[in-house]
């Protein structure tokens, strides 16, 4: 890690694993050897309503406490998920994570300034979050799948940690959560910095 | 050190595991929940090591409690907000009963509206009843408080409210060390007070008095109550030999030539403390213990550091007043001879404070009428 600290934003829905996410980043990141903090807020707890999680990583344990307003790290869970308050604060030379295929329709790139000098990056979860059969009804859970492309390309944490973590936390489908992880670690892909 | 990512509430739960709890009534409520569940756990895994008591409500969590404390027993209760509200009547009944009870109270606004964010009036209300409240702004502190919390309370037969914010820190998991717990029994220790009933022996207690006896029992109290500002001295020192780590009941980062100086109590302390080095001339002080107050300390550290200005972090307020740590703190400023200038930075609501907050309360002076008082919402 350059910078002493680093700040992460996740945004999802409620059901989507989120808050579980979080806690099993922040852990994969304190079992490499750094400090991490993860934190959501959620108004009443219902399905389908956006949550929004907090991740801070760094070399001192003190860190504050407030939400994340100017994040190094985007990530955003639910492909349906467009606003560009998503974005909001993002730091020049950040990170944008999308739940996306390859060729990114979501209108959120849009709202990106091309000055800003995003790393934008793709990982198609909810593909991959069907294949490896993990979905509650009609909900495909794709927090796992983010998770490890997360780690990957924020290099805040390895495979083996994030595993671990996951075998710690994760109560249902842990192999194909296990299986999801790796996919989603080894398929996130670097879009390109934006340019018009 | 065996750390172990937790959330506040978790860390909450996992010291009442480890305090020997002959007891746990309790009712859930966001955002104590947490704490309520993990428990229910451990009692479903058999590693409780006491009886949990599903209970219909908060005023029967806490009733529950003061009956099994009255018989001798250990016990526990988690809540905030709107149930620390209902408990209100047996929250006096415990601390005139003189009964150890321990609880937390994770910090939640109180409705009208319904509202989920950590405005501190819940266990402020409470401030008057006779309970020693403490404030903490992480989950270490959370664990180590909750084990602190029984000892004070065994040894000066008053109860004791544990006091932390919600979300910020009840759902904030982060790396807190986990000691065995044959050591934290160890800490903690034998009981140390006797059963008021007993199977077999029927008393009435409690019964009609006068106020001429009414104001001695409150005296009594206070007197037992301000104890608790050198014991709790005397348990950090042991906790210390235990664990290696310590808490003092007023807490301070003053850089030399600080010229003023934030009071905060709860998960804020930590944000301003980060945010420090690039706050000039800036200082910070945690109120950790908030009764009894530690007014002699506070009073003290302002002078030893010739503080000019305080700006009190507020997330709460008395309406028709102001901020209550705010108010608090005026109070014990009054036998100082320098005092220095008390503005009020109101969170009120459970805002967030951020570190931009900060630095614009720091530009604006307090100059016309009510200019001390501030609220978040104009300085973000």
């Amino acid at each position: 890690m350059e910078k002493e600290m680093l700040e992460l934003r996740i945004h999802g829905r409620g059901g989507q694993g989120i808050v579980v996410a979080a806690a099993i980043f922040a852990e994969a990141v304190f079992m490499e050897g750094y400090y991490a903090r993860a934190f959501s807020l959620f108004g009443a707890e219902r399905r389908g309503a956006p949550v929004t999680a907090f991740i801070r990583a760094g070399k001192s344990r003190l860190m504050p406490r407030s939400k994340v307003y100017e994040p190094d790290y985007v990530s955003i869970f639910d492909s349906t998920m467009t606003g560009s308050s998503l974005i909001s604060g993002l730091k020049r030379g950040g990170t944008l994570l999308l739940n996306s295929p390859e060729d990114i329709q979501s209108s959120l790139i849009n709202a990106l300034d091309p000055e800003m000098g995003i790393k934008l990056y793709s990982v198609n979860a909810t593909e991959i979050a069907w294949k490896h059969n993990l979905a509650i009804g009609s909900f495909p859970m794709v927090n796992t799948v983010m998770l490890g492309a997360m780690a990957k390309n924020s290099g805040l944490a390895s495979l083996e940690s994030l595993t671990s973590s996951i075998r710690k936390r994760v109560t249902v489908k842990l192999d194909e959560n296990i299986a999801a992880v790796k996919e989603g670690y080894e398929s996130v892909k670097e879009v390109g910095s934006l340019v018009n | 050190m065996a750390y172990e990512m937790l959330s506040g509430s978790q860390a909450a739960a996992a010291a009442v595991q480890r305090a020997g709890v002959d007891l746990v009534a309790a009712y859930p409520i966001t955002p104590q929940t947490a704490i309520v569940e993990t428990l229910a756990n451990y009692e479903a895994k058999g590693e409780l090591g006491g009886d949990f008591v599903s209970v219909e409500s908060e005023y029967a969590a806490l009733a529950c409690c003061y009956g099994a404390a009255a018989a001798g027993a250990r016990v526990f209760t988690a809540t905030a907000s709107h149930g620390l509200a209902y408990m209100h009547e047996v929250i006096h009944w415990c601390s005139g009963a003189r009964v150890p009870v321990v609880m937390v109270n994770v910090n939640r606004a109180i409705g009208a509206p319904w509202c989920l964010d950590p405005d501190q009036g819940d266990s402020l209300s409470q401030r008057d009843t006779g309970w020693m409240q403490i404030y903490c702004s992480g989950a270490q502190e959370v664990f180590d408080t909750v084990l602190q919390a029984y000892v004070l309370s065994e040894s000066l037969l008053l109860p004791c409210l544990v006091v932390f914010d919600g979300f910020y820190i009840s759902h904030t998991y982060e790396a807190v060390d986990i000691p065995e717990k044959e050591k934290t029994l160890e800490f903690v220790g034998e009981k140390r007070f006797k059963p008021q009933v007993v199977p077999g022996n029927p008393v009435n207690l409690h019964g009609l008095t006068t106020g001429d006896n009414q104001i001695l029992l409150v005296r009594n109290r206070h007197e037992s109550m301000i104890k608790a500002l050198d014991l709790f001295k005397q348990v950090n020192k042991k906790f210390e030999g235990y664990f290696a780590r310590s808490y003092k009941a007023v807490d301070s980062v003053i850089p030399p030539g600080s010229k003023t100086v934030f009071v905060a109590a709860g998960s804020t302390v930590e944000t301003i403390r980060w945010a420090l080095p690039g706050l000039k001339d800036c200082g910070l002080i945690q109120l950790r213990m908030f009764r009894p107050y530690p007014a002699e300390e506070l009073c003290a550290v302002l002078e030893a550091h010739d503080v000019e200005r305080v700006i009190v972090v507020d997330r709460n307020c008395s309406i028709g007043m102001g901020g209550i740590f705010s108010q608090e703190l005026k109070a014990a400023l009054y036998n100082m001879e320098n005092p220095p200038i008390v503005e009020d930075l109101l969170l009120a609501g459970g805002i967030d404070l951020t570190i931009d907050m900060l630095h614009r309360v720091l530009e604006t002076t307090a100059e016309g009428k009510n200019a001390d008082q501030k609220w978040g919402v104009d300085v973000r």
